[in-house]
């Protein structure tokens, strides 16, 4: 087998698994979408359990992804510029979200916030419900979708280095101005970065949500959580395709804010992991 | 004294980066702190600049005590030795920072801005970014933005490190011309004796966290303290088992008061000619003279020649 | 020579600090922007991370607290069977079908994805032609897609109503289509760095030796590569052992395909939040067993291969 025959027969390799793996199904859901009709899927949109689902999903997005990047950045900057006992458990400790199946963080939050759970009985005490409400659903979409601010910032942070910060140190800046002014434009595309990734986990997030919600239409279905239902209780496809495509749409636009930043900045990698 | 250290020690861990320095820099003085890489200089700037906090000592500037200040307060221009400049701001902000943070009115940030770009020739660049600019350019610039605020204290780590030769040259000449000119107190620090001398009037010579030794580069060239500073100041080589400057020896044909050999190497470095020569005791002392020097002799390899210490004339 | 003349003490004097009081607060402040950052960043990931994973290994060994509120301060520890229990909750038949089935997917998807990642990363990396962007789109849109909107369309494609004819619809191929879509960027975005990040000098000195291009990537460039691999394979089986949403519609209702994170899910369903407790206990062992020993096994290579 000569180099060229072996260049081809690998790039068709690669090209064929990619397109059967990935291109078929994301290709059919354009298309399917395409052939069912705008209008069919503007009144499966426009439902009221789909408005509220959707409602529901952006409210926790906009608790959880501020929350997220404030905590997200902060310990960047503490673990790119102070080196303290712990501070390679902390790194470990932010990662646990995503070595962890969401079904067992769904778990893991009942049990220690629900009636059941360690701090149960206080909580209902003090009239805080966490299981069946959106409160279990904020924690649960913080605790999964925690870790991607903190691995965007942080490699950029350490690449960019100390030396603006003490700069405007001995310029007369303060910890505040130098933050805004100097820190902060200097790691604004991995912020971003990470800002867009947390969206997309936030409004995706499915299993740990599932867990945690119980699941009640019209009060505690976020999208994901619509389009499950629409499926697997109510057989309605048409409903749960024209939600697959919301959040399809959604994820899409992110991937394409985060390959222009990439391209913009070598230094930001996927890191997915 | 402008400023003056006593004591001053940072350890990192067990070991002592800067070790008890004591030093005095006087008023207006171009100070070069020279010593090879690792031998605690930069972090030495740092202390003084308060980027790093001392475990003992005292940074006295201008009388005024300043070790448990913050950096913020010490009125002190630092350039960094790749010049840390802020890449989202142009020029001319990056220049105004110190001023914009001194909360001064906009006319006079913008007369001075003027002024100072003016005075590091960066005319006509007041609107590039960092990243538009040439690395000498940075370099003045990060320059510009430590004169902003009229500094006590001027402290440079390694300004010429990061350029390429030519331009190392004339920025050298450049910020000698800029210290007659300002006179303000200016701290650098260098790995390069040959920048650390045409530059500075002050040399402190460190090795090890230690201050070797102080004083006018005359000076420590010709009567060095320690083995360290004199090796460390220009080249030596060995002749009857001392160590002196090659430039102390000299080449004779009679062998009165010389010790004879014969010619091992040639090297003609342009103006300069080294010559290796085999004594008859079995070192190989090598002679540096000028070119016109050399000619006078004519020797090749295997020549025999003596060798003896250069009587001063 | 011109005089030395003192510059004017400027009005541009730095913002004033109060002498006193500056090093006591400058020591203060020093150490409380740490502390306080960390301390107030570690409180946060407690609540929402750490004190509900020790709930869950708690729970599963049955080693409850009881709160009586936080006025009477009352803890009562109680100790009740522990390891019994959580023995008799893993070991039951379905649970340990459940977890079988995981972990020898898992495994299959981590091994098939780390050998289609090290392909297709060195396309990516080392092959030019038109259309390559668009195979690098791909990589990230199984992250990207929330799990269960692949979920949705999987089951379009490869459900009962396939409109290819291919009905996985309950079958552990479903599983494995599913799992191979979503695991399949960590897989390349970890090989691809360091493919991208070795300069050809080697493979070249190889080649110049009269080694042929299969021989080179052999015996040059894979043994670079593992490090990277193992990560990759790693990350791919920590997903895939608790990946959910992807699997939960196509895997219908059936025990055959129950995978540990269903039958976890199912669990709940019925309350026996015990139970739940103990078989998560195990997939959070035994992922982060898997997780450690790639981890260990890449620096391992990484250090022969740096010394």
């Amino acid at each position: 087998m000569n180099h060229t025959t072996r260049k081809w027969s690998l790039r068709l390799v690669v090209i064929l698994y990619l397109g059967l793996l990935v291109g078929l199904p994301v290709g059919y859901l354009f298309i399917k979408a395409f052939s069912n009709g705008f209008h069919a899927f503007w009144i499966e949109v426009t439902k009221p359990d789909a408005i509220a689902a959707l409602k529901l999903s952006a409210e926790v997005a906009l608790i959880a992804v501020p929350v997220n990047t404030v905590v997200g950045i902060g310990a960047a900057l503490i673990l790119a510029r102070r080196k303290f006992f712990g501070s390679r458990a902390l790194t470990l400790a932010f990662d646990i979200p995503v070595a962890v199946s969401p079904i067992i963080i769904g778990v893991a939050l009942v049990l220690a916030y629900s009636r059941i759970g360690w701090f149960g009985g206080w909580l209902i005490s003090h009239g805080i419900q966490i299981l069946f409400s959106p409160i279990g659903i904020v924690l649960a979409t913080m605790a999964v979708s925690l870790p991607y601010v903190l691995r965007s910032v942080l490699p950029v942070l350490i690449e960019v280095g100390k030396d603006q910060e003490d700069a405007a140190r001995t310029l007369g800046a303060g910890a505040f101005r130098t933050f805004w002014q100097v820190t902060l434009p200097a790691i604004r595309w991995g912020v971003l970065y990470g800002v867009t990734l947390t969206i997309a986990r936030t409004l995706g997030e499915f299993g740990a949500v599932l867990v945690v919600s119980g699941n009640i239409t019209g009060k505690t279905q976020t999208l994901p959580i619509y389009i499950y239902d629409a499926w697997d209780q109510n057989y309605d496809t048409v409903g749960a395709f024209a939600g697959a495509l919301v959040l399809a749409s959604i994820s899409i636009v992110a991937l394409i804010i985060l390959s222009t930043l990439r391209a913009r900045e070598r230094k930001l990698h996927v890191d997915l992991a | 004294m402008s400023i003056s250290l006593s004591h001053l020690t940072k350890r990192y861990g067990d070991d002592a980066v800067v070790d008890d320095v004591n030093v005095e820099i006087p008023e207006g003085s171009l100070t070069a702190v020279l010593g090879p890489s690792g031998s605690g200089k930069s972090t030495l700037l740092k202390l003084i600049a308060g980027l790093e906090i001392p475990d003992e000592g005292r940074v006295v500037i201008e009388g005024d005590d300043v070790t448990d200040v913050d950096p913020r307060h010490r009125d002190i221009g630092f350039c960094f030795q790749h010049y840390a400049p802020f890449r989202h701001m142009n020029v001319a902000r990056n220049i105004g920072f110190g001023l914009r943070v001194r909360k001064q009115p906009k006319d006079v940030i913008d007369a001075k801005v003027a002024e100072l770009i003016e005075l590091v020739r960066l005319e006509g660049k007041s609107k590039s970014y960092p990243a538009q600019l040439s690395g000498g350019e940075r370099q003045r610039m990060a320059l510009a933005r430590a004169l902003a605020i009229e500094p006590r204290v001027l402290l440079l780590d390694e300004p010429f490190g990061a350029l390429d030769a030519q331009v190392r040259a004339e920025l050298r000449q450049w910020v000698k011309e800029l210290h007659r000119q300002i006179k303000v107190t200016t701290i650098l620090v260098t790995h390069d004796q040959d920048e650390a001398m045409e530059v500075a009037d002050q040399l402190l010579i460190m090795h090890e966290g230690r201050i070797e030794q102080a004083g006018e580069p005359t000076e420590l060239y010709e009567r060095p303290a320690t083995e360290f500073v004199h090796e460390f100041l220009g080249p030596t080589t060995i002749f009857k088992g001392a160590s002196i400057r090659p430039h102390d020896l000299e080449l004779v044909r009679s062998s009165e008061g010389a010790m004879e050999g014969t010619v091992q190497s040639i090297m003609e470095l342009g103006f300069e000619v080294q010559v290796t020569v085999a004594l008859s005791d079995g070192s190989t002392p090598w002679v540096q003279m000028s070119r016109n020097e050399f000619r006078a002799f004519e020797v090749a390899t295997n020549s025999p020649i003596s060798v003896r210490e250069r009587v001063a004339k | 020579m011109d005089t030395p003349a003192r510059r004017p003490s400027s009005e541009l004097g730095a913002p004033p600090a109060r002498k006193g009081w500056r090093r006591f607060s400058r020591r203060l402040r020093t150490s409380f922007g740490l502390y306080g950052g960390a301390s107030l960043i570690v409180g946060y990931l407690s609540i929402i991370v750490l004190i509900p994973i020790a709930a869950v290994a708690a729970h599963g060994f049955s080693f409850s607290i009881h709160t009586q509120g936080w006025g009477a301060a009352f803890w009562h520890w109680h100790l009740s069977a522990g390891f019994g229990i959580f023995w008799h909750d893993i070991t039951q038949p379905a649970a340990i079908s459940a977890i079988r089935l995981s972990l020898w997917l898992s495994l299959s998807v981590a091994a098939i994805n780390a050998v289609m990642g090290v392909a297709i990363a060195w396309v990516l990396v080392r092959d030019q032609f038109p259309g390559k962007w668009f195979l690098e789109a791909f990589i990230d849109l199984p992250f990207a897609l929330p799990t269960i909107v692949v979920g949705v369309v999987l089951l379009f494609l490869y459900g009962t109503a396939s409109p290819i004819k291919v009905d996985l619809f309950e079958t552990w191929m479903g599983l494995l289509v599913a799992l191979l879509f979503v695991t399949l960027p960590f897989s390349v975005r970890a090989v691809q760095p360091v493919l991208a990040s070795l300069d050809g000098e080697s493979e070249a000195a190889a080649k110049s030796l009269g080694a042929g291009g299969i021989r080179t990537f052999l015996w040059v460039v894979l043994p670079s590569l593992w490090p990277a691999v193992l990560g990759g394979f790693g990350l791919a089986f920590a997903r895939a052992i608790g990946e959910f949403g992807s699997i939960s519609l196509i895997a219908g209702g059936i025990g055959r395909t129950t995978t540990a994170s269903s039958y976890i899910y199912n669990l709940t369903q019925g309350f026996l939040w015990t139970n739940a407790a103990a078989v998560s206990t195990a997939l959070l062992v035994l992922s982060l067993l898997i997780l450690i020993t790639t981890n260990v096994f890449a620096r391992r290579i990484q250090r022969r291969l740096a010394s």
